[in-house]
């Protein structure tokens, strides 16, 4: 059974991306709106791996990153980072932060699913 | 899902089936670049569509003897999963439906007892092998 | 198996969600043309506006409603510029974001109704854009707080000063999550909620408690008139650790420089050139920071290797298991720092393309417009340099073939200039998609398949049979024909080379489209090719500390050991192995040559047959763990189609140690 996050401000979002990654099979679902519900899910369960939206309110995807890499147990946890044009979508920042990969909208529900499953996969090995 | 596109192949005297849709390409085969250390099953490394792809000889794999290259020989690249992996067949040819409800248990003694059919399907009296991919693969050494 | 999700499913979710986010920005307008009035700015405000925003334009692409992104895009910049100022926006721009929200509310109904949405008006995007929404720097707020200062931006500040020259009061909270508090649905969400019912929230940030502890609390910043004990209570926290904030010294606010305010939104672009430090480096050099990267990574795998067996021999390993984990960690970052420090902006690589077309266009017969988009893509510069002569071929052939002279496409009733669209878009973490598209001919399937004399039914067919080594359908001797590469030539850097993929979409008299998707970031190394038996290897060169001719009198064979023989080279005994025999090839007989190698600080010579050369190569890894095996790092093209193994000797000499001590 693998755990995800989902990390996104916004309903519609969240809905998406638990429809295209639902195909994974055993999987459940934890949604977040804000990155501080997500700091503080990750502080209190463990995941397999996290979807994380970069653009939110008050602590944004890119500070998400870089406190929960910050944490060592945390540090091997994928995950990907959806981002919208005109985001700081810099790649090297990203990456730099911390993310595992990243993926920009509009994303189709193939590339998504491709991305998670070869991020949660690689993580297993 | 019930009448579903298969590839089928030859390997040896039998004929055997994969879904279609695991199936990315069919190419024909040449040769493989042989990687040392890997088992004798694994007859190397392929480039198609700048992919780097394993070939799995399944002959060898099923304990079957070695034959000649011949121009028939195929590689049906199939993905499992995250893995993409190519199957060397003897020949490769045709495309059929499969009605899962004809599907039956094999029976005992099969391609060396390995396990890698997981199932048989009759059609126009023609017995198809449905290859259990991910065994065939080794899945479960995958994560060495 | 039905994986299809349709995301045009969940067009009712965005019609509501879209609803609410014009609602919340109508009324983020409406709070900022209120503080207009009394000449006050409200950041906060600025900021949902931008947020409501940026948040619509995400699911309109998502969606696929275009205008919509459009004009959100615009305004959202508007907005940028405006809370960069300490949140004032102008009322002449507020009359503009008003014009602008209407229009995307319209377009939301539209999808609503099931009807196309309409393009964007004409003028509205430059309204935006000259809409005068770059105030004068603002005042900046004079420090308040130790703790808090450096964590709050110019808007934050402002609205915190703003608080307290008001008369309220300003408060540090402390809430500390547990899995009890979030069984009582007490969590960072209701927490935030319901002291946003008696204050005004203006920060909130996370805080980790190690390495003293374990898990996280939430620092919490909030004006209220709240009393001290309520406001603990609702953050479930001890009345004596809530803090005050207050103002130090009342004094006349000035204006100061810009240069100490934090970074609030998002920016678009990289920092202007002036204010970059920039250093001319040769890639070579980036090369070689990667190899040593890539030993040092391979060493690192030996390093886990050992440490796996001395577990299995029941030793404990934990302390060195923790520095090696993170020495990982560091092997991260330094890979990530080299791998940004090879990239390039694709808009500078497609730099030289308009030059290229205007000298291939003769005026007065053909016409071409050259549109580049790359936005923000980048590139590493060794993929670029290798995917340039690809690029360049094909606009050759689209201006060549596929662009008709002037008066051709005035009577097929298209525009005289030909158009070329060069555009980049980053599709993933790791991959760039490129698209060169023209609005010519298109490619004749018929002509193709007469020509080649196969069967060409779909566009792959197509792209089978044009990037087939010597095919052609010129019909006529042209200015740029005969010279340069041919399409097997893009699809063996694009496809082989790089490992990408190649794909064309063409339509007859309505134009051809090349979509090249490529890694964008590629590992090359400078490697020695040589051949054993039958098949030829390559190894890095930094690995190799010499290369000799072997003489097989000089060789001495000890007893005992299997393919090793010794070698006086100067004044020690060197042990030889054959690398035939290793690979289980061979017998090492013909062998003429000697890699010499280092393991444990002794040097090893691996005898082959032939060296072949020395050249660059682009290393790919074998992911599958069916092919993963010690002593390969990856593989290769030499250029001929087939995968070439790269060899790590160092580890090989590893498995035959361990083979001899068996015996």
């Amino acid at each position: 059974m693998k755990r995800l996050l989902i990390v996104d401000d916004s309903k519609l979002m969240r809905d998406m991306v638990s429809a295209c990654l639902r195909p994974l099979g055993d999987v459940t679902f934890e949604l977040a709106g804000t990155g501080l519900e997500a700091i503080e899910r990750l502080s209190l369960a463990s995941f397999d791996l996290v979807v994380l939206d970069l653009n939110m309110p008050d602590v944004g995807g890119i500070e998400v990153l870089e406190f929960v890499r910050a944490q060592d147990h945390l540090a091997k946890l994928p995950i990907l980072v959806v981002t919208t044009r005109g985001d700081d979508d810099n790649r090297t920042k990203i990456l730099a932060a911390g993310a595992s990969a990243f993926l920009p909208k509009p994303f189709t529900p193939a590339q998504i699913l491709g991305e998670a499953r070869r991020l949660i996969s690689s993580d297993a090995a | 899902m019930a009448n579903e596109l298969h590839v089928a192949f030859r390997v040896g005297a039998a004929d055997y089936a994969v879904p279609a849709s695991q199936v990315l390409h069919l190419e024909s085969f040449d040769t493989a670049t042989p990687i040392p250390g890997t088992p004798s099953y694994v007859a190397g490394l392929v480039q198609v569509r700048g992919r780097l792809i394993p070939v799995i000889d399944l002959r060898a794999r099923f304990g079957l003897p070695a034959i000649p290259r011949t121009i028939d020989h195929r590689i049906v690249i199939v993905q499992s999963g995250a893995r993409v992996t190519a199957l060397l067949v003897d020949s490769a040819r045709d495309v059929v439906k499969l009605d899962d409800a004809t599907f039956a248990r094999p029976p005992e003694m099969l391609d060396g007892g390995g396990g890698f059919v997981k199932a048989v399907a009759t059609v126009a009296k023609k017995l198809f092998l449905l290859v259990d991919v991910p065994r065939v693969i080794g899945e479960e050494l995958g994560h060495g | 198996m039905s994986e299809r999700v349709d995301l045009r499913e969940f067009v009712g979710g965005f019609v509501a969600e879209a609803d609410e986010l014009v609602a919340a920005a109508n009324a983020s307008l409406l709070e900022i043309e209120t503080g207009n009035d009394s000449q006050q700015p409200r950041p906060r405000a600025v900021r949902d506006l931008f947020r409501a925003l940026h948040t619509i334009k995400g699911l309109a692409a998502m969606i696929g409603v275009e205008p919509i992104v459009e004009i959100a895009h615009a305004l959202e910049t508007a907005v940028r510029i405006a809370d960069k100022g300490g949140g004032r926006f102008t009322s002449p721009s507020v009359q503009v974001a008003i014009k602008a929200v209407r229009a995307i509310a319209e377009r939301v109904r539209a999808v609503a109704d099931d009807k196309a949405p309409a393009a964007v008006p004409s003028g509205l995007l430059d309204a935006i854009a000259n809409a005068d929404a770059t105030p004068d720097p603002p005042a900046i707020p004079p420090p308040m707080s130790a703790t808090w200062d450096t964590r709050l931006s110019a808007s934050e500040r402002q609205q915190v000063f703003q608080a307290l020259r008001g008369g309220g009061h300003v408060y540090g909270l402390v809430f500390q999550p547990s899995a009890e508090l979030a069984a009582d649905s007490i969590n960072i969400s209701t927490v935030r909620t319901k002291l946003a019912e008696v204050g005004e929230l203006i920060k909130v940030i996370p805080r980790s408690l190690a390495p003293a502890g374990r898990g996280v609390v939430f620092d919490i910043l909030i004006a209220s008139d709240a009393s001290p004990a309520k406001l603990a209570e609702l953050a479930a926290m001890p009345v004596a650790e809530v803090s005050t904030i207050e103002l130090p010294v009342e004094r006349d606010v000035t204006r100061v420089d810009m240069s100490a305010v934090n970074e609030e939104l998002p920016e678009p672009d990289s920092a202007p050139l002036a204010g970059r430090s920039l250093v001319r480096v040769e890639l070579s050099r980036l090369d070689d920071l990667q190899e040593q990267l890539s030993l040092l990574v391979a060493s690192r795998f030996r390093l886990e290797r050992e440490l796996t067996a001395m577990t299995e021999s029941g030793l404990d390993v934990r302390r060195l298991r923790e520095i090696t984990d993170l020495q990982s960690r560091q092997l991260r970052g330094l890979r990530r720092a080299i791998l940004a420090a090879r990239l390039i902006r694709v808009t500078e690589v497609l730099d030289p393309l308009s030059l290229l077309v205007r000298s291939l266009v003769r005026p007065g017969v053909k016409e071409v417009k050259l549109e580049v988009d790359a936005r923000d893509a980048e590139l590493d510069k060794a993929v670029a340099d290798r995917l340039l002569p690809a690029i360049i071929h094909l606009i050759r052939n689209a201006i060549d073939h596929a662009i008709e002279p002037i008066d051709e496409r005035i009577a097929k009733g298209k525009p005289r200039a030909g158009i070329l669209r060069v555009t980049c878009s980053e599709t993933s973490t790791n991959q760039v998609e490129l698209v060169i598209a023209d609005d010519g001919r298109g490619i004749d399937r018929a002509a193709v398949a007469r020509r080649s004399g196969r069967t060409v039914e779909s566009d792959d067919d197509l792209l089978e049979v044009i990037t087939t080594p010597g095919f052609s359908t010129r019909s006529t001797a042209t200015e740029t024909s005969g010279r340069g590469l041919g399409m097997d030539i893009v699809r063996r850097i694009a496809v082989d080379q790089l490992g990408g993929q190649l794909f064309v979409s063409t339509t007859p008299d309505v134009g051809t489209a090349f979509t090249l998707r490529v890694p964008v970031t590629i590992a090359i190394m400078d490697v020695f090719s040589f051949s054993c038996g039958a098949q030829s290897f390559v190894v890095p060169v930094s690995a190799i500390e010499e290369i000799f001719e072997l003489d097989a009198a000089a060789r001495v064979t000890p007893g005992g050991a299997s393919g090793v023989t010794l070698l006086e080279r100067r004044g020690r005994a060197m042990p030889v192995v054959s690398l035939g025999v290793v690979l289980a090839i061979d017998n090492g007989a013909s062998a003429n040559k000697a890699l010499v190698v280092r393991r444990n600080g002794e040097p090893v010579a691996f005898a082959v047959d032939r060296m072949l050369g020395r050249q660059e190569v682009v290393v790919r890894p074998i992911d599958d763990p069916l092919a993963h095996v010690p002593g390969v790092s990856g593989a290769t093209d030499l250029g001929d189609g087939r995968p070439t193994l790269v060899l790590d000797l160092g580890e090989l000499t590893g498995k035959i140690a361990r083979r001899e001590r068996r015996v």
